[in-house]
């Protein structure tokens, strides 16, 4: 944060939310096609 | 294995996903006051309107199942749960980082994110009844009523942050940001969208397999 009170920082939340956020999508849709081609159900 | 068409909503929403992202980031403004984090709003909200669909789907499927006992709602009830509890997941987890930087702190007992925190676990409750239930007919039955039970919370979820105070800030409109900030979240509204579809219609073809297995035993 700078002398305006204005937040200059804070990437590293962004990265956070976004890196997680790819991961759980890409961890689910994987998981889920795994699991429906394994069960045959594709 | 057929290419399915939810395979191409998937692939879609990925492309939108990175179409999106990049615009959020290389193109939309820097917000005046909250800097680099706001910009987490570009996949934070679309995951939580995806999120609400999701357990609406739920909901359909719930009166669909109760009105007429076909097996085709209740296996729309199963794969909306658990893509909606693990979006629903992913979207406390966004919040709280977004939170961090711009309240001070990761998680507050406010209405939105105590009501955020009830529709997780209500679901995740209904996902583990049915896990626990042998006789499919009973499973969907308590199952659905559960969820219309569930889904009054979803609604509060939605409406609680006009109706209470709430640190949590009301909805917000075209018209009080930036057009391209508006562009960049309607692009990853739809990315996240199409990524919810093609999870639920996947998580359907599985429930409806293992039913159709588990009828025959």
């Amino acid at each position: 944060m700078d002398f305006t009170g204005i937040q200059t920082g804070g990437w590293e939340f962004v990265q956070a939310a976004y890196g997680i956020s790819f991961v759980v999508f890409a961890a689910y849709l994987s998981f889920l096609f795994r699991r429906a081609i394994a069960e045959n159900a594709l | 294995m057929k290419f399915r068409w939810e395979q191409g909503a998937g692939l879609f929403g990925l492309v939108l996903l990175a179409c999106g992202t990049y615009y959020g980031f290389a193109v939309a403004p820097m917000e005046q006051f909250m800097g680099p984090p706001q910009k987490i709003m570009y996949i934070h909200v679309p995951t939580a309107w995806t999120t609400l669909l999701t357990f609406t789907a739920t909901f359909v499927g719930s009166v669909g199942y109760l009105a007429n006992k076909q097996w085709k709602w209740d296996h729309l009830i199963e794969a909306s749960i658990e893509t909606g509890v693990v979006l629903g997941t992913l979207l406390a987890v966004q919040g709280a980082l977004w939170a961090k930087p711009t309240w001070g702190l990761y998680w507050d007992w406010d209405p939105r994110l105590t009501s955020v925190a009830v529709m997780v676990l209500s679901y995740s409750g209904i996902a583990a009844l049915r896990g626990l239930v042998d006789d499919p007919s009973k499973r969907a039955r308590w199952s659905a009523v559960a969820s219309i039970l569930a889904y009054v919370n979803v609604v509060f979820v939605y409406l609680c942050v006009k109706w209470l105070r709430s640190l949590h800030q009301v909805q917000s409109t075209p018209a009080t940001v930036d057009a391209d900030m508006v562009v960049a979240l309607r692009i990853n509204a739809f990315a996240v969208l199409f990524l919810g579809i093609c999870m639920v219609a996947t998580r359907y073809r599985i429930a409806r397999k293992r039913l159709s297995q588990e009828l025959e035993c």
